[in-house]
């Protein structure tokens, strides 16, 4: 753990200038790159509340702050797993070349991915102003859920990234659970009025992304206090997750580029 | 006596066991798909004195390459160790570890950091390779839009610039066109015969070897069958072959 947080240190320029460099070549070819980062969620989510308001008649109130809340926290969390699969495999020109300790991929990945995810939160909060949605002190529950939230993804990550180059097909699965997580999750409606009974309870509490998910928006939207217990176990299980991902990836990463 | 550069003890490397399995074969096929294990490098001790210029020989699948990746800390020993005291390493070898969507200034930065190099001490450098490396205005597109000639000519400047302490150099001598070739393959004997510097070169060009060496191995099936004299060895290899 102290290997880590010094390899951290260590490699932070790296990790900043290179999560720099992708977002700027993204852009390069185009200046409507940029602009495409906030048309394309905003266009998906004007679709899905369009769907979601006149076919399935939603009561959810400001649907728009809702879902994009929503498309924002899955977003993120579906491309850093699916990215995370793949990772060494796809920096097999610099993983064969130079030693890099591996988890330094995820962190520049979470970066870059976290700037867009910025993004996206500023949309909400610009959505939530033009909503009017009344200011509370709950909304600062958001920080430490987001902490939590980053460091769940990150044990996932990890563990993901290990598994990910010795399992081939790792990838084609990771699309499939994510699938089904996707619509257990709640992205585009509430999960309580669709699910009742004792299912739709469990399900918010054992799925972590519509956990994380419906906490967010109690603070941000709702002004109400996020399921704390809840909040707990799963930052608890999330930091479990790192542990067991960094000791996977310490002992076995300089094995991953015999097997590419 | 002058002081050990790499130090490597009883160092052993397979790749058994391995190769990537499948989920679908698993329930295809039921269980793991047998490996084969294959030892690549047994039993090898070595030290290699600061300074100095190791030539690796062997024919093809003795070990040299893998010799080399894992003095470089890409490849885990099973066994054994490697100690570097500290020094920076650097592998030089054909297709060098480039983002292709990233141009090739941020390379060169990418690259540098990895190698242990601060910003600062390359944008001191950056001058000297982009001269080297003849790009031009290049330097700022995507690595993708470059030529097989200019990408390896970029590789070439970015590790005959950042210098470490030790270069590892993997069949690559020169490369480019006629022009850079002499280019480089000066720069090159340039920086092996920096008194400081330690460098392991695999090839399979004798007469480049027996050039620039200032001791040989020879590898056969993972083993150091001769190490020594540079002319001593490279003759008895020619006899070998």
């Amino acid at each position: 753990m102290i290997k880590f947080f010094s390899d951290i240190k260590k490699y932070a320029s790296y990790i900043f200038y290179s999560a720099k460099a992708e977002l700027k070549s993204e852009v390069a070819n185009s200046i409507l790159n940029w602009i495409w980062w906030i048309l394309e969620p905003l266009c998906f989510m004007g679709i899905y509340a369009f769907v979601f308001t006149i076919f399935f008649k939603g009561k959810v109130k400001y649907i728009a702050a809702f879902i994009f809340l929503g498309i924002t926290v899955w977003e993120f969390f579906n491309v850093m797993l699916k990215t995370s699969v793949k990772l060494v495999r796809s920096n097999k020109p610099i993983v064969s070349k130079v030693y890099v300790p591996k988890y330094i991929l995820i962190v520049e990945k979470i970066l870059r991915n976290g700037f867009k995810t910025m993004i996206s939160f500023l949309i909400v909060f610009v959505l939530m102003f033009i909503y009017r949605v009344p200011l509370s002190w709950q909304m600062l529950w958001a920080i430490p859920i987001l902490v939590s939230f980053i460091i769940f993804t990150f044990g996932a990550c990890s563990i993901l990234l290990h598994f990910g180059v010795y399992v081939e097909d790792l990838a084609n699965f990771t699309n499939i659970a994510l699938r089904l997580l996707f619509y257990a999750t709640g992205v585009f409606y509430n999960l309580a009025d669709k699910i009742t009974g004792e299912l739709g309870y469990w399900i918010v509490r054992l799925n972590p992304l519509a956990l994380y998910l419906n906490c967010m928006r109690e603070s941000l939207l709702y002004g109400t206090m996020p399921n704390l217990p809840w909040l707990g176990i799963w930052t608890v299980f999330g930091i479990l997750m790192c542990f067991v991902g960094i000791k996977l990836i310490q002992k076995n990463e300089n094995s991953y580029v015999k097997v590419l | 006596m002058r002081d050990i550069a790499i130090h490597i003890e009883n160092l052993n490397v397979s790749y058994k066991e391995l190769s990537a399995y499948s989920i679908k074969r698993m329930f295809l096929k039921g269980g793991k798909k047998k490996d084969k294990s294959f030892h690549a490098l047994k039993n090898v001790s070595l030290d290699i004195k600061k300074g100095e210029i190791l030539g690796i020989i062997g024919k093809n699948g003795s070990g040299k390459s893998t010799l080399l990746n894992t003095v470089a800390g890409i490849f885990a020993p099973d066994s054994g160790t490697i100690d570097l005291n500290g020094k920076k390493v650097s592998l030089l070898s054909i297709g060098v570890g480039f983002q292709k969507d990233m141009s090739g200034r941020e390379n060169i930065v990418l690259n540098g950091l990895l190698l242990g190099f601060s910003e600062e001490e390359i944008r001191e450098k950056m001058p000297d390779i982009i001269e080297f490396s003849e790009l031009g205005s290049f330097i700022d597109k995507p690595v993708k839009t470059y030529s097989k000639g200019m990408y390896s000519k970029l590789a070439f400047s970015i590790t005959a610039f950042l210098e470490t302490d030790i270069i590892l150099i993997d069949e690559v001598l020169s490369v480019g066109d006629e022009h850079f070739k002499k280019k480089s393959s000066a720069k090159m004997k340039e920086l092996i015969s920096d008194k400081n510097r330690t460098v392991l070169i695999v090839s399979h060009s004798i007469s480049t070897l027996r050039k620039l060496c200032t001791k040989m191995l020879w590898l056969h099936d993972g083993k150091i069958k001769m190490l020594g004299d540079t002319n001593e060895v490279l003759t008895a290899y020619e006899q070998y072959m």
